[in-house]
């Protein structure tokens, strides 16, 4: 094969993997992240209790219940994973009432039943010891009871049935405790030994109220306390606004680049649009590439979020840096006295050597970064890394290929066109 | 055109110097402003429907006994509220009183943890230091020890005039502000690493000068991409910075200097020290008291 066969092998290639992207790009396109569309995120941190450790099994059993709570909730594409050892991260895009939302997802919704040794001055209750725990709960539904009271209605399961009774028979007569996350709810007299499997909890201030409570209670307890270490609501808006603010500014930027490009590399510059425009299409399929492997595993996916669009921004300087490296060393070789011609041959390989090492020193930092990092600083890193691979692949199968065949015509017999000055 | 780097390394030193000394001043008298996301806190950014003055917030949000916080306007309508860490009832209740008084049209919320911010700054110092270990290796194996300690230094004086910048003009750091200066590290090694591959293309082709001055050359062989690269990158900046929004501002900031700084040290720091140190060695000393007089 001749090296101009070559050459349109590599562009041809090139050429169906960017039909390939475009493809699918249009389908599948890369999700805006929530600081952009609105919504909410939310880190929930496990504290070590005594009697509730913090264990690598806790921490599964908390994300599964959140898992299940976030369902009830009914919010499309919900993002929940672990982050590090002891922390869970949600993110809700779009959520309306993010502050329902929070009080659902975090609650420990530890339902206990205590029995009361006496009240205190206050009239407060003072509590004895646990009797029975919500664990052997089988349903619990919102309702209303006497005189339109919200209440919650539970059920037990076989064996909690049985339990229920044994503690009703032995507390006869006596006040029972009923406490949600160390709240007591209400500790009504037991009147009679409850044998029915059957309870109500009273004392809610409204009937919303007592949905979150029933709908905590369906996905059980949390086993271990979780508090919020982070939360973020966005506006649904305010996200839009700085979304077009980045994008304004995008692409001005490129604008300018462009022009800049072509008024002093010439038809170099022109390379460069389309060197850029391959490298934003392969940028973005690879993205939407790496999205499907990791939903595909069970992890979220990389949205694009603000500082993902500046690390766009950032790597797209990058690439430009590549093909004009590259101009450069042609301009350089043709001072030295080689033709045009073979320069733009040559010129390639040279530059590549300089690029690949600044690259390698890029993309080792970036990992670095992406392993370390947490949340938007990973969407960041991994962009960045992302956009290496692209630069390299790009310049290797496009750049090259396009400057070789340019040798093989007659464009390079006139040097203003690459801004030379006469010599080859 | 020729330049002359090498020579009057003593003037490029002595810049650097004064920039990084009132950095430095700046960063012990004035502090450096961390954002919420490292002390703990809450930040409400909230977009009015109508105009609103920053004192009138003030006033109302001293009934929450917050009137010290730090109320910042941007755009239009819109202002960033940062105060201690506060529980989504509290945030409820101010969201819900500023919205009666003034009519919020849209808003965002977003609260850390006192101790989450520590957990993230621990994380971040890994991931530096890691950083810098791993380039020190790549460099000194791909290319010699004496160039990836003077990479490094030049990494550190980016890092250093960024930060006393970020000290001096008072702008809050954030999450992003860290992966802005990550950036820079990446893109400031980026620089010297070209400026370095043609040093060691030109070392064997030394003929009849010193260390100095083949370096010299070097830096202006690559002077155009040197500057071209700066421009191409730093033309999205400016437009971030300029019209980019409140939240991609920040981010452009760090990186303008950042990279206007990688670029300046690249030719201006890195090369001179790099042979500063090469001509101790007896090879390039006796070059250099060959060829200089």
């Amino acid at each position: 094969m001749t090296s101009k066969q070559k050459y349109f092998l590599s562009i041809g290639f090139v050429l169906i993997l960017v039909a390939v992207c475009v493809y699918f790009i249009i389908k599948d396109p890369p999700k805006l992240g929530l600081d952009l569309k609105g919504g909410m995120h939310v880190i929930l941190s496990a504290k070590e209790k005594p009697g509730a450790p913090v264990t690598e099994r806790s921490m599964e059993q908390a994300l599964f219940v959140i898992r299940q709570r976030v369902d009830k909730l009914g919010v499309t594409e919900p993002q929940i994973e672990r982050q590090g050892r002891n922390s869970i991260l949600v993110q809700l895009p779009g959520i309306k009432n993010p502050q329902k939302a929070l009080e659902i997802i975090g609650k420990t919704a530890l339902l206990e039943f205590i029995e009361v040794k006496g009240t205190d001055k206050e009239g407060k209750v003072i509590l004895g010891k646990v009797l029975m725990t919500g664990k052997a709960l089988k349903n619990a539904r919102p309702s209303f009871g006497e005189l339109s009271k919200p209440i919650v209605e539970i059920e037990f399961t076989k064996e909690g049935t049985k339990k229920f009774a044994d503690v009703t028979t032995r507390y006869v007569r006596q006040r029972l405790a009923i406490v949600l996350d160390k709240e007591v709810m209400s500790a009504p007299v037991i009147q009679e030994p409850i044998t029915g499997g059957r309870a109500i909890i009273t004392g809610l201030d409204s009937i919303d109220e007592a949905k979150r409570i029933a709908l905590v209670l369906q996905t059980g307890a949390l086993p271990v306390e979780l508090d919020i270490s982070e939360s973020k609501t966005v506006g649904p808006t305010l996200g839009w606004d700085s979304l077009m603010a980045g994008l304004r500014a995008g692409i001005l930027g490129l604008i300018l680049v462009a022009l800049f490009m072509v008024i002093y590399y010439r038809l170099f510059g022109v390379i460069t649009w389309l060197t850029l425009g391959v490298f934003a299409t392969f940028l973005f399929g690879l993205l939407v590439a790496v999205n499907a492997i990791l939903t595909s595993f069970g992890l979220a996916g990389i949205n694009l979020s603000l500082p993902s669009i500046a690390g766009i921004i950032l790597i797209i300087g990058v690439a430009a840096d590549s093909s004009i490296i590259v101009f450069e060393r042609i301009k350089e070789e043709v001072r030295r006295g080689k033709t045009i011609r073979t320069a733009l041959d040559t010129g390639f390989s040279h530059g590549f050597k300089t690029f690949l090492d600044a690259d390698l020193v890029t993309f080792t930092t970036a990992a670095i970064l992406f392993y370390f990092g947490i949340g938007p600083v990973r969407g960041f890193a991994l962009i960045l890394m992302l956009g290496i691979v692209c630069d390299l692949f790009t310049s290797f199968f496009f750049t090259r290929a396009i400057l070789g065949l340019m040798s093989f015509t007659k464009l390079w017999r006139n040097p203003k066109l690459f801004g030379l000055e006469r010599k080859g | 055109m020729r330049f002359d780097f090498i020579g009057r390394k003593k003037i490029w030193f002595a810049l650097s110097g004064v920039i990084i000394l009132i950095g430095f001043l700046a960063i012990i008298f004035r502090g450096l402003n961390f954002g919420i996301e490292f002390k703990g806190g809450t930040l409400f950014d909230i977009k009015f429907a109508k105009p609103v003055e920053v004192y009138q917030v003030r006033k109302e949000l001293k009934a929450f006994n917050l009137g010290g916080s730090t109320i910042q306007p941007t755009g239009k309508n819109e202002v960033l509220i940062r105060c201690r860490s506060l529980s989504s009832r509290q945030q409820q209740k101010v969201i819900k009183a500023l919205d009666e008084k003034f009519g919020i049209k849209d808003h965002s919320i977003q609260n850390v943890g006192p101790g989450w911010g520590g957990h993230i700054t621990r994380a971040a110092l890994i991931a530096l230091v890691l950083c810098l270990c791993g380039l020190l290796l790549y460099i000194s194996m791909r290319f010699e020890f004496k160039m990836a300690v003077t990479a490094t230094t030049a990494l550190f004086h980016d890092i250093l005039i960024a930060m006393g910048i970020y000290a001096l003009v008072g702008r809050v750091i954030t999450p992003n502000t860290i992966a802005a200066l990550l950036t820079i590290l990446g893109y400031s090694l980026y620089d010297t690493i070209v400026v370095y591959h043609k040093i060691m293309e030109n070392t064997p082709r030394m003929s009849k000068q010193t260390y100095g001055g083949m370096v010299n050359d070097s830096i202006n062989q690559v002077l155009a991409r040197s500057i071209n690269t700066s421009l191409t990158t730093l033309f999205p900046i400016i437009c971030l910075l300029l019209i980019g929004g409140e939240t991609l501002k920040d981010f452009a900031f760090v990186l303008f200097i950042g990279l206007t700084s990688a670029t300046y040290s690249s030719i201006f720091t890195a090369s001179p020290l790099l042979t500063l140190w090469k001509e101790t060695e007896p090879r390039y000393r006796s070059l250099k008291a060959k060829y200089e007089r």
